[in-house]
């Protein structure tokens, strides 16, 4: 029975690539989600997702499918700057700024796309995503887009840890905040990027937050944390599309699946609410000899 | 503007001039309090709540406003719990949400052209019966908000300061956290679930940078709003654009320029005064 | 008139020469000027809002000074950074975050281990001696925000202390704290001026100022006084500073 919902479908080329891509995009959310969640940045990773439309809109408009990532790209570097950049007044709060940046550039996406005919087609594609349908030139782009975001984790990971702990202490030290913090969007832009084909701009901040949020409820260890936010972001992107096949081929229901695998990610934090829950509950009622 | 003889037009009209300036008055709560990610994650969550409504035949508010009565204690319960992190629950609950309602939609036989229509709103497509009902619940939200204005503003500066004097101010955050979902829910059939949250913050963000007084500020929200609407509406008809997008570009573009030229606020007039100051 | 210099004096660690620190264009403190010698302790003190935070955040090269001069370790501010450890206020930091205090104490070496690299066994030995110099050797593995304040404190000092630092910045770190813990901050203090660092605290507690330190930095917005304690400390400078919200009686000052 969990053979069939679990291995069978991806005995399907089209299937076994979606997955790839998915546990592809699982890791690297994974990763960035705790940068995001520790830095509580689910709203400035929101609005990137937003921002990147207008891109992937002009993207394709001059160069069709392919221009899609660059155009996507070129404006996520472009907010990210942005982003960093625009916390210089301080009177109307960061998270309006925030909002009503996000929402313009959208409106402009927008714009561009209502003057197409095939308006809907495309906003969907453009907005939720089409995993089915990635081939082996986007995996190939989401794997470099990886190991990229890895490496520079593994490079300046201690510097963002010092960073999103102590902001003044490391100014003391000497850091540049300002340039961890434009790495730290730069990286999240980065994966909106990569996930623009296979989950679309609205759906991959879920990816961005899920992961660790939930990874956060069960453990206070960051090693841990890092571990089971990837391992979330993987089965997330597993059971997700499992789900989907499972609903189109046995109950003829058309899911789509990027939003399975988001409810998927979302299921698993439920899950890891429980599990927190009952343990807080549990050790509650245990002896406080260990709380010494 | 003989674009705006037509019927059709006319509702239009209406329906943005009352949503403006009420998204205006609740914005204005919104910015005080920081809460626009909170609205954002709300006008995303409740997209499903205005897909099923429309899939079981019920009306908008009825639906929509009872899924969104129970996301709004959702979120409550989930941030007072010990340890939480606020910005989290907001990015979980808005993914959680905004894929329930593409999951419902896609199930509902794909994608159809109504999907734009919830995404970036379908103002056009207003009926009279819509309006009576936008204006009845933007009557309530605003009594709502008069009577408890002082409450309000106190526990959007000094919390503490409410408690200590008695208030509930628990049961006075959910009431406001209700009244901003009351004015999502109305938004959105005018400029979509992406959009609404640019048009109950953005007026109520121009209006921060040009006066320091709670009075002017609400009053020039509801103007900034009211005219958005307008303005963007006539934009859309004359360039056949989607008409929300139009509304929330000229909401933001009033902000743009407030954040630039706004006196004393402003950044070029910051600017100057700092440039003053070097030489002076 | 010729000041007596002694050939064998080392220079200041920090020199304060008629100093003026602005953010914008109005100077939040002025006319700071004053010396603090290797092993000695100066404590800034001054009501809320006097500038001792902007000042110290001069000395860290992070508000720039608009008037006189700041020399730290003979340097410019920003350039002796590594050899300068900042104390902040340990609520000032989230105590959710999922780091153990062990964690948190070897960011001090992070200047020292350098980029790219991760820690090695000397910074984890490190690490390990200066938690054990403020008395929580046993704490390194329990999340930062699970201990107390006054413990919360000492952690951040440990971090200091792991930098191998010259110069100490502590702003107002006894806010607070429990007397267990005070005593392990004073201890840890004073085996760092016997090993040559001078310490600068900013603090309202008098009494401590009396008691754990050599001269005393008097402040509101400019200096009224600077050197040994007893001579900065009197009544009459107190009242000035306060704005006569200080009460005197005898040889005991309480400042409000």
């Amino acid at each position: 029975m969990l053979y069939r919902l679990l291995v069978e479908p991806f005995g399907f080329p089209f299937m076994a690539r979606a997955l790839t891509e998915a546990m592809l995009l699982g890791v690297l959310g994974g990763v960035v989600s705790v940068a995001v969640v520790l830095r509580r940045f689910a709203f400035v990773s929101d609005a990137l997702t937003h921002t990147v439309f207008p891109g992937v809109v002009i993207g394709f408009m001059v160069a069709g499918a392919g221009g899609i990532v660059w155009g996507a790209l070129v404006f996520a570097v472009f907010s990210a700057v942005l982003l960093t950049v625009l916390s210089s007044n301080r009177r109307v709060t960061e998270d309006a700024t925030l909002a009503i940046l996000l929402t313009g550039f959208f409106s402009v996406g927008v714009v561009l796309v209502s003057r197409r005919s095939s308006y809907t087609a495309d906003l969907t594609a453009f907005l939720f995503g089409r995993i089915l349908t990635v081939d082996r030139r986007e995996i190939l782009e989401t794997a470099v887009v990886t190991v990229l975001v890895l490496a520079v984790l593994a490079v300046l990971g201690k510097e963002l840890l010092l960073r999103a702990f102590d902001p003044d202490g490391s100014a003391a030290l000497g850091y540049r905040v300002g340039l961890l913090d434009l790495a730290l969007n730069v990286m999240v832009a980065l994966v909106v990027v990569a996930a623009v084909k296979a989950v679309g701009t609205l759906l991959v901040i879920a990816l961005l937050v899920v992961p660790a949020a939930a990874a956060r409820l069960l453990t206070d260890r960051l090693a841990l944390l890092v571990g089971a936010s990837v391992l979330v972001g993987v089965l997330g992107g597993w059971l997700g599309l499992a789900v989907s096949y499972h609903a189109s081929v046995y109950y003829g229901l058309r899911l789509a699946s990027g939003a399975t695998v988001v409810l998927a990610l979302v299921a698993l934090y439920a899950v890891a609410f429980a599990v927190g829950s009952a343990r807080r509950m549990v050790s509650h009622h245990a002896p406080a000899a260990e709380r010494a | 503007m003989n674009v705006l003889a037509e019927g059709y037009a006319r509702r239009a009209l209406v329906e943005v001039l009352l949503v403006g300036g009420l998204c205006g008055v609740v914005g204005v709560h919104v910015v005080l309090r920081r809460l626009s990610f909170f609205t954002m994650s709300m006008t995303h969550a409740t997209f499903p709540g205005i897909v099923l409504a429309a899939l079981l035949g019920l009306n908008l508010y009825l639906g929509a406003g009872l899924f969104g009565v129970l996301l709004v204690l959702a979120v409550a319960w989930l941030w007072s719990r010990p340890g939480a992190n606020e910005s989290s629950v907001v990015g979980v609950v808005l993914s959680a949400g905004f894929a329930l309602g593409v999951l419902l939609l896609s199930a509902q036989s794909g994608f159809t052209k109504d999907l734009s229509a919830y995404l970036v709103g379908s103002v056009l497509t207003v009926q009279p019966a819509d309006l009576v009902v936008t204006a009845g619940v933007g009557a309530a939200v605003l009594l709502l908000l008069a009577t408890l204005r002082k409450e309000l503003v106190l526990g959007a500066f000094d919390r503490g300061g409410l408690r200590a004097l008695g208030y509930p101010a628990a049961l006075l955050d959910i009431v406001l956290l209700l009244a901003i979902e009351a004015t999502v829910v109305s938004a959105v059939p005018a400029v979509g679930v992406i959009l609404s949250v640019a048009l109950i913050v953005a007026p109520a963000a121009t209006a921060r940078l040009w006066t320091d007084r709670l009075a002017t500020m609400t009053v020039v929200a509801v103007g900034v709003g009211a005219v958005s609407g307008v303005v963007g509406l006539v934009i859309s008809q004359q360039a056949r654009v989607s008409a929300g997008a139009a509304i929330v570009l000229v909401a933001c573009g009033c902000f743009a320029l407030s954040w630039l030229g706004a006196p004393r606020y402003g950044m070029v007039h910051r600017l100057l005064l700092r440039r003053r100051m070097v030489f002076a | 008139m010729a000041e007596p210099t002694l050939p064998l004096t080392p220079p200041p660690a920090l020199h304060f020469e008629h100093a003026s620190v602005a953010y914008g264009r109005t100077p939040v403190v002025e006319a700071v000027h004053g010396d603090v010698h290797p092993g000695e302790a100066v404590a800034l003190i001054g009501p809320n809002g006097a500038g001792k935070s902007t000042l110290i955040k001069a000395v860290l090269g992070l508000v720039p000074v608009v008037g006189g001069r700041i020399t730290v370790l003979g340097r410019a501010p920003a350039q002796a950074r590594r050899d300068v450890a900042y104390i902040p206020q340990a609520d000032t930091l989230d105590p959710e975050f999922p780091v153990s205090a062990g964690q948190v104490v070897l960011m001090g070496r992070y200047r020292r281990i350098g980029w790219v690299r991760r820690p090695g066994r000397a910074d984890r030995r490190a690490a390990a001696e200066a938690l054990d110099a403020v008395g929580l050797a046993d704490k390194a593995g329990d999340r930062f925000g699970t201990l107390s304040g006054g413990q919360r404190q000492r952690v951040l000092l440990a971090r200091a202390i792991a930098q191998l630092p010259l110069l100490l910045l502590l702003d107002e770190p006894f806010n607070g704290v429990d007397a267990v813990s005070q005593d392990a901050l004073l201890d840890a203090l004073g085996s760092l001026r016997a090993g040559g660092a001078a310490v600068v605290v900013s603090t309202h507690d008098l009494a401590l100022a009396h008691l754990a330190c050599d001269e005393v930095c008097l402040l509101n917005r400019h200096q009224f006084a600077f050197g040994p304690t007893a001579q900065a400390l009197t009544p009459t400078l107190l009242r000035a500073a306060y704005g006569g919200h200080a009460l005197v009686t005898d040889d005991v000052v309480v400042a409000q």
